[in-house]
């Protein structure tokens, strides 16, 4: 390390240590340590957006996730009318083809100016390569939000099977009461 | 600034660049040699300095250790060699042949004389004029060396110099690279790039592995066959080698030579051939199968037509690139249809 970047001197390098903290502040990165962030850094695209602009569109092929920076991103499904969710700073997307290399499920328009960092499948690879420890930790990260993700899908459909039972129990009841009468 | 003028600024400042570093390239043909040969030996030693870096070291440390390495087997040839390919250059200019290499020549002019006589043969005098072709062959040896020495030096410190920093920089000149290309393209361009660097990488690596089995191998048999400079020779045939269909021909040129001139050695020569044959069938059968990505087919006719576009365009490293070129180009095409289709641009 030279000496102007140990006393943080080095031009840019408050920036740096802002984006270090918006990166560890990102689930999958939360467990790294400075060095493991540096070399993360290392590997992320940057890119910026302006607003209304297509991040990437639902069935093309996905290679990674993207995280925001600054800006505001909204995710839609081409079978919903709505905005399925919005997403502001140090909110991430996109994650699956990280791990599955499959196709978008949805499309990301940037609602405002974006700054966004990419973080895609063959550099996670190379990563893992190159230093197998910080590559299996980000992949457990991922593995992990991706398994509390899909808990909290599965109750989901848990509650929405029950509201579904419910509604159909009332409307039986409905039905049965109007028989009688 | 805000960040979308910024962004588009970077992207004409990056074109820009790109565009006067193209036109300094195409007005200095030289330079385009040099990096073009720079950027594959790059391609290939890439997974090297790859291997190093993952005992722990930074990508500079790593690229330094390689380079170390590569000096040191350099240097050592260049110890063993220089003193060889001297002694050969100054006997070449000598034009004194051994005993039997005169009896050889004597037998050829005899048989040339008899048979060749009603061509206008039948005073040939092939002593002087194999004297004569050794001489000017040597003194064109020795005029390259001393016209192109700048050139040649220039060469020697450039492409390593080169080199390295392909090594050491690569990825940020890669992620440079990507970062100028439209927010539309990007993931599609990135797809591609990814693609393509796996089956080019594969298919250098593959060609460049061949290529030193291959002269390995020939070093062997030539050491075996006790053929004089057999290192030297080795090493020419594996470059060689790289050149579909002529290159195994040539590579088996200067050791015949050397048997038939040198040694006077008839016998030697017909096993020398013999040896390059079993050689070439093995390299086909075995090694070839084994080693070379058969992720790009070329057909024959469009590989010997690179071939002789390289050679007019560059010489003998046209030739030698030739098909590395056209394997990058249909990687570059067979890519860019399949990756296209997925993705939809007309939206």
């Amino acid at each position: 390390m030279g000496v102007l970047s140990f006393f943080g001197l080095q031009k840019g390098e408050g920036k740096k240590v802002r984006f270090r903290d918006t990166l560890r502040s990102i689930p999958i990165f939360s467990e790294l340590g400075r060095r493991e962030l540096a070399a993360v850094e290392r590997i992320l695209h940057k890119r910026e957006y302006q607003a209304g602009e297509v991040i990437f569109r639902q069935d093309e092929p996905g290679l990674g996730m993207y995280i925001i920076e600054s800006g505001r991103v909204s995710i839609r499904s081409d079978d919903a009318v709505d905005k399925m969710t919005e997403l502001g700073d140090g909110e991430f997307f996109g994650e699956l083809p990280l791990l599955d290399g499959g196709s978008r499920s949805a499309t990301a328009i940037a609602k405002t100016q974006c700054r966004i960092f990419g973080f895609f499948q063959p550099d996670l690879f190379g990563l893992i390569e190159r230093d197998p420890r910080l590559g299996v930790k980000i992949v457990l990260s991922l593995a992990a939000i991706i398994g509390m993700r899909l808990r909290a899908a599965n109750e989901r459909v848990q509650s929405l099977l029950q509201e579904h039972a419910a509604v159909h129990a009332a409307a039986a009841g409905k039905r049965r009461a109007a028989s009688r009468n | 600034m805000n960040q979308a003028r910024s962004a588009v600024l970077n992207r004409w400042l990056a074109l820009t660049g790109a565009v006067v570093l193209l036109t300094i390239m195409l007005l200095v043909p030289g330079v385009v040699k040099m990096v073009v040969v720079a950027f594959l030996l790059a391609y290939i030693f890439d997974p090297i300095v790859t291997a190093i870096e993952l005992r722990g070291l930074s990508r500079t440390a790593s690229t330094l250790v390689f380079f170390g390495f590569v000096g040191c087997i350099l240097w050592t040839l260049f110890t063993l060699l220089t003193p060889v390919v001297y002694n050969q250059i100054q006997a070449m200019r000598s034009g004194a042949g051994s005993r039997q290499t005169s009896l050889v020549i004597l037998k050829l002019q005899g048989i040339v004389r008899a048979k060749l006589a009603f061509v206008g043969l039948g005073e040939v005098n092939l002593a002087e004029k194999i004297g004569q072709l050794s001489g000017y062959l040597s003194d064109s040896i020795l005029d390259f060396v001393v016209h192109e020495g700048v050139t040649i030096v220039l060469y020697a410190v450039t492409i390593p110099f080169l080199v390295f920093f392909f090594l050491k920089d690569g990825r940020d000149m890669k992620k440079a690279f990507i970062s100028i290309i439209p927010n539309r393209y990007f993931e599609f361009a990135l797809d591609l790039l990814y693609k393509m660097d796996v089956q080019l990488g594969n298919y250098l690596r593959s060609q460049f592995t061949d290529a030193v089995v291959f002269g390995v191998l020939a070093t062997i048999a030539l050491w075996l066959l006790d053929v004089k400079y057999f290192m030297f020779i080795g090493v020419f045939a594996g470059m060689a080698n790289l050149i579909p269909y002529v290159g195994p021909i040539a590579g088996a040129l200067p050791a015949v030579a050397v048997a038939l001139f040198d040694a006077g050695d008839v016998t030697k020569a017909i096993q020398i051939v013999i040896a390059f044959i079993v050689l070439k069938l093995t390299d086909d059968m075995l090694v070839q199968p084994l080693l070379v990505a058969k992720g790009v087919h070329l057909h024959p006719l469009l590989v010997l037509l690179a071939i002789i576009i390289g050679g007019e365009l560059f010489g003998m490293l046209g030739m030698l690139l030739a098909v590395p070129a056209t394997g990058f180009v249909k990687v570059v095409l067979q890519e860019s249809v399949v990756t296209l289709k997925k993705y939809r641009f007309t939206d």
